[in-house]
């Protein structure tokens, strides 16, 4: 028999833990950074974009990269790099705000659902199913077909189909976490729902919340480019990724840089945040174990 | 056995007679007279009237809710506004393009993907691992509809061995399929992976090892028997999402299906034929999801003495 | 289990492989860019659903493919001096595909019935000038207008007069639209979703035509999966084709392209009963705010021409009235002059296809430029002419901008004017979308209309245009070309100068 010895565990708070872990995942840090240019650069695209994003130049259609234009122009002689700048700040707003949206419903609606239980349980779980019988796009392209096409109500669309996510994933949580010592210690002594949800509760579903909002934001940038593609999303002249993509389907094979460079646009930023989100994920997986 | 499937069938009639109901509420949620937008903007006051009173406007929202179930079910969906087909023969028509698509798309994200994962699970940690999981996260975060365009792009235009799109031969199902299975596939190979893992984790994995099984017998009989059962519920779960990717797919490639009839009618505000394929992808996918549930029981003992 | 499943796999793609590889000789495939709306020609609005219905229908006179009249299910006619009066000669020996014979009878069928406004069917308005069609006997007609309206032998050219079977509308009704029967070449065999087949009809009253065995008609919406149609040998003809591309196709040794002159112009109509547009002023400034050529450079890569008069260069009686020359400052000065220095906001709608959009972002680009800042608004066809016919007079009007284009589907100079420049042409009646109303306009198009004196007709629409043209109730922007490609082995082919495909009796496939 091996003798077992008893090591004290070194003393660091979980949040410290967790930064060693992810900054260990070298491929999460990098996407994380990359992130933080793309998000940056596109909030100084008033500043640092050569060009606005509908400054038309008649004598330079169609032109293939070069370096008065990083990424070539379109019809029209607009630079495409600056309106992918211009561009970004709509996409990332469209990503950031229907996660927001959608996570903060799905939240709520979990933490309710998984705290009480019994009819509110039903009945909250109930109406998820409903969401989630609807494909994601689906329920989007309803939402858009109700209240019209428009940046605004692409974002509304998205987080509606993002809700049941959060709700289901918070509500899981949330189950498990009822049953923790710490929460009926504080029960015991007497502390009221609320606070129990929002002040014990909530934190803990929190780590995989977040996992969730990274992978979320990657999901609903690609489905307002898929929207805006397929024409009930941002209208021209927006520079939304995905009317770029639209606008240069009829010049493949012509004009291939007003397709190629918001294409690639849209797959960095959801790969960035996709192995942002694995990275987390991975480095929280562990301490939740 | 019996018991599970009755109890299941009875939870998804809520979910559906729910989704019926949104579908149904959909007219009366925009702004504007109900009748006058299901007959469209060209109907004579003759017309409203007609649709007025198919569609019971002047009785309580539940009658009129009874009502489209008992149209529904007999198949009388309306008349498009765009065409006047009705709705019925419009789906008819649209239904096998659809159909076909997914189902090869189907095929090959589930044999490429789970392929491709348990690969990858063998070779756990090897460069055949590194780089199918690269593959596999880039295929999700490709945009569906810009693949599409690269591909027509590469092999269409340039090169010429394949159509740029519209329905026809089976050169035709090769970049739609294509496109629509690469992001369900890189799903699989992704779960598979892990499920794989896990699995070889597992302490009756490690007993059958420790006993001699030979590792062809380990992975075979025990790793993939097992692992194949949350695949079968992500199957159904990724089903959703090619319907949703087939309105993308079939815009791109011109393909005359269920998608670009959506897409068409949305734009055309065309509401008999919106309600009616909303109303139709949803029941599919709730109709799958059961019937992977079921298939999922089937499989794995345990569910059923719950 | 396993092996019914694989079985019917195999067959089904089988069955896929074979109905793509099956191709006989003299089929036509025509690749089209929309869904046909429907096959009864007195309820079709499109230019597709048109010309399909041209290939199963015919007229008692027919506009060929450079819009010259031509005698067809009558062989010749004669009007009374005051044009109030037409007496046409059928042609004998003429069967429609359901077998009942075509006769003066039939004739009277098909009009009373397209005119009847109790029909609500689209073409009511090409016959409203009739009073009475009389069959004086089987191969005699006698039709009595209203008013006098020279341009009528024009009139029943027109798609919508196409002459259709009295027993197919007894006999389907409503539904006649999928069952069409008429005396073309072309019989109708089938049309589903996206395609619409038609096959030689055999009694066809001109021996020895046509020599093409089958039509098909395939909706294709994207313009890439067209061209590659033709370039692979599945379609023969296609339209159109989009602007940028003609030239990747001009070097081919298997296509030929068509590059012609239309008589389609396109102008944004300004809703001239509303501010900022009462002011003739803002409308001079707007139409030298444009640099026209610039637009036919980058939204039709050169293939189209300017505009210099409100009817299209090739419209018999046009007259070229001069041209507004780009000039920003000028239209500036204007502006301030009417009391917009600083520019003003407004919201241009139009349809929402890719040329569509692209013209009217050029134009907003353009316009902004002097400080109008516009707004597009693009929309689905259903969806736009919603907005501009669902109206009972101006005052309902929601578009005060409307970027569109108009082409005179009877080829006369009538139909090029009075449907957007007249007073009586408000919506929902007609297409003056701009509200524009001038009564010297006004009696240039009634004096066009009342004779068949061409001297006459000269000078009243000479009257007319440079009226028009003076006010400026339009941006006046380009006149399209007619942009298509056929394969060098198909002959007989060709697209109309109004953008309709067209389709010679004696086409022929090598």
């Amino acid at each position: 028999m091996s003798e077992l010895t008893l090591d004290a565990p070194a003393l660091r708070s979980p949040s410290a833990e967790f930064w060693r872990r992810f900054r260990r995942k070298r491929v999460a840090v990098v996407s994380g950074c990359v992130l933080l240019a793309i998000i940056l650069s596109t909030i100084a695209a008033p500043w640092i974009a050569p060009y606005g994003p509908a400054a038309p130049d008649y004598d330079n259609v169609l032109a293939g990269p070069s370096w008065q234009h990083l990424c070539g122009t379109d019809t029209f002689g607009r630079d495409i790099f600056s309106r992918i700048l211009w561009g970004g700040r709509i996409s990332l707003t469209v990503g950031f705000v229907s996660v927001a949206l959608g996570g903060l419903a799905g939240v709520a609606l979990g933490l309710v659902s998984g705290f009480f239980g019994g009819l509110w349980d039903s009945v909250i779980m109930r109406l998820m199913d409903v969401l989630l019988a609807f494909p994601g796009i689906l329920l989007a392209i309803g939402v858009v077909a109700l209240l019209g096409p428009g940046i605004d109500n692409v974002i509304y669309a998205i987080a509606v189909f993002s809700v049941p996510v959060f709700a289901r994933l918070v509500r899981g949580s949330t189950l498990a976490l009822k049953q923790m010592l710490y929460v009926q210690a504080a029960r015991s002594i007497g502390v009221r729902a609320p606070m129990l949800m929002l002040q014990h509760i909530l934190p803990g579903t929190l780590p995989s919340v977040i996992v969730y909002c990274s992978l979320r934001v990657g999901t609903s940038i690609l489905t307002a480019a898929a929207l805006s593609f397929i024409g009930l999303g941002a209208p021209p002249p927006s520079p939304e990724w995905g009317a770029m993509l639209a606008e240069g389907r009829s010049y493949l094979g012509v004009a291939d840089q007003i397709t190629l460079f918001p294409g690639l646009a849209i797959f960095v930023t959801v790969l960035a945040f996709n192995l942002l989100g694995d990275g987390l994920r991975d480095a929280l997986d562990q301490r939740l174990r | 056995m019996l018991d599970y499937l009755i109890r299941r069938l009875f939870g998804t009639v809520p979910v559906l007679l729910a989704v019926a109901a949104f579908v149904f509420l959909f007219v009366h949620l925009l702004p504007g007279d109900p009748a006058r937008l299901v007959a469209g903007p060209d109907a004579t006051p003759q017309d409203i009237a007609a649709v007025r009173a198919d569609m019971g406007l002047d009785q309580p929202l539940i009658v009129q809710f009874v009502r489209y179930l008992g149209q529904t079910v007999q198949l009388n969906l309306g008349r498009s506004i765009k065409t006047h087909q009705t709705v019925a023969e419009l789906i008819g028509e649209r239904f096998m393009p659809t159909l076909l698509l997914t189902v090869f798309a189907m095929l090959w994200s589930v044999i490429v993907g789970v392929g491709v994962g348990v690969l990858s699970g063998v070779k756990r940690g090897r460069w055949q691992d590194q780089l199918a999981m690269v593959l596999a996260i880039s295929g999700i975060s490709f945009p569906g509809f810009w693949l599409g365009l690269l591909l027509i792009d590469l092999f269409s235009v340039r090169l010429g061995w394949l159509p740029t799109g519209g329905y026809g031969g089976w050169q035709n199902f090769v970049l739609p399929a294509f496109t629509l299975g690469t992001a369900v596939a890189a799903v699989m190979a992704r779960f598979t992976r892990s499920a794989f893992v896990e699995i070889t984790a597992e302490d009756y994995v490690r007993t059958a090892r420790a006993k001699g099984v030979p590792e062809r017998g380990v992975v075979w009989k025990h790793t993939l028997r097992n692992a194949l059962i949350p695949v079968i519920t992500l199957t159904g779960l990724q089903f959703g999402f090619l319907l949703g990717g087939a309105i993308v797919v079939e815009t791109v490639f011109a393909w005359p299906g269920l998608g670009r009839l959506l897409v068409d009618s949305v734009s055309y505000r065309d509401y008999p034929v919106i309600q009616a394929e909303i109303l139709l992808f949803s029941f599919e996918f709730v109709l799958i999801n059961l019937l992977v549930d079921l298939l999922y029981a089937v499989v794995n003992p345990e569910i059923r003495l719950r | 289990m396993r092996h019914t499943v694989s079985r019917t796999l195999l067959a089904v793609a089988l069955t896929l492989g074979l109905s793509g590889a099956a191709r006989a000789a003299k089929d036509l495939v025509v690749g089209i860019p929309v869904n046909l709306t429907g096959l009864d020609p007195a309820d079709l609005n499109d230019n597709a659903s048109q010309s399909a219905a041209r290939l199963m229908f015919e007229g008692l006179y027919n506009l060929d493919e450079h819009m010259q009249l031509q005698p067809q299910l009558a062989e010749s006619y004669e009007a009374t001096e005051d044009a109030k009066e037409f007496t046409f000669h059928l042609r004998k020996g003429v069967t429609f595909h359901d077998g009942t014979p075509f006769n003066a009878a039939a004739v009277k069928f098909s009009f009373d019935r397209a005119g009847n406004p109790e029909n609500h069917l689209k073409r009511q308005s090409l016959y409203v000038m009739i009073d009475h069609t009389d069959a004086v006997d089987d191969y005699t007609v006698r039709v009595v207008l209203k008013y006098p309206f020279g341009a009528f032998v024009n009139d029943i050219a027109h798609p919508g007069a196409l002459i259709v079977s009295p027993k197919s509308v007894q006999q389907y009704g409503k539904e006649v639209t999928r069952h069409p029967s008429g005396t073309g070449p072309y019989e109708f065999v089938s049309w589903t979703a996206d395609t619409l087949r038609m096959k030689k009809n055999e009694h066809y009253w001109r021996s020895g035509q046509p020599n093409v065995d089958t039509v098909t008609y395939r909706s294709v919406p994207e313009n890439g999966a067209r061209i590659a149609m033709l370039q692979a040998g599945e379609a023969q003809f296609i339209y159109p084709v989009p602007p940028e591309l003609i030239a990747s196709l001009q070097n081919s040794p298997t296509i030929t392209v068509f590059d012609e002159p239309s008589i389609l112009g396109r102008y944004v109509a300004l809703n001239v009963m509303r501010k900022p547009f009462d002011d003739p002023r803002v409308r001079l400034a707007l139409n030298y705010a444009v640099d026209k050529q610039a637009f036919i450079k980058v939204v039709f890569s050169g293939h189209a021409d300017t505009m210099d008069s409100p009817m299209p260069q090739l419209l018999p009686f046009h007259q070229k009235q001069g041209s507004y020359s780009y000039d920003p400052a000028k239209a500036k000065a204007l502006l301030a002059e009417a009391g917009y220095p600083n520019g003003f906001e407004s919201t241009l709608t139009g349809i929402s296809d890719t040329l569509a959009q692209r013209g009217m972002q050029f134009i907003q680009q353009q316009l902004a430029a002097v400080g109008v800042k516009v707004n597009v608004e693009p929309l689905e066809a259903g969806v736009l002419t919603a907005k501009q016919f669902n109206v009972t007079g101006p005052q309902d009007a929601t578009i005060v901008m409307n970027f569109g284009a108009w082409s005179s589907s009877t080829g006369d100079a009538d139909w090029g004017i009075r449907p957007i420049a007249y007073t009586k042409s408000f919506p929902p009646v007609l297409a003056n979308l701009a509200w524009y109303s001038n009564p010297v306009t006004d009696a240039g198009i009634e004096a066009g209309l009342a004779t068949v004196d061409p001297d006459k007709r000269a000078a009243a629409y000479a009257q007319a245009q440079a009226q028009v043209w003076r006010d400026a109730p339009w941006i006046f922007v380009d006149v399209d070309h007619s942009l298509a490609a056929y394969s060098k082995k198909l002959h007989g082919a060709f697209m109309r100068p109004d953008l309709q495909f067209y389709l010679r009796t004696d086409a022929s496939l090598d």
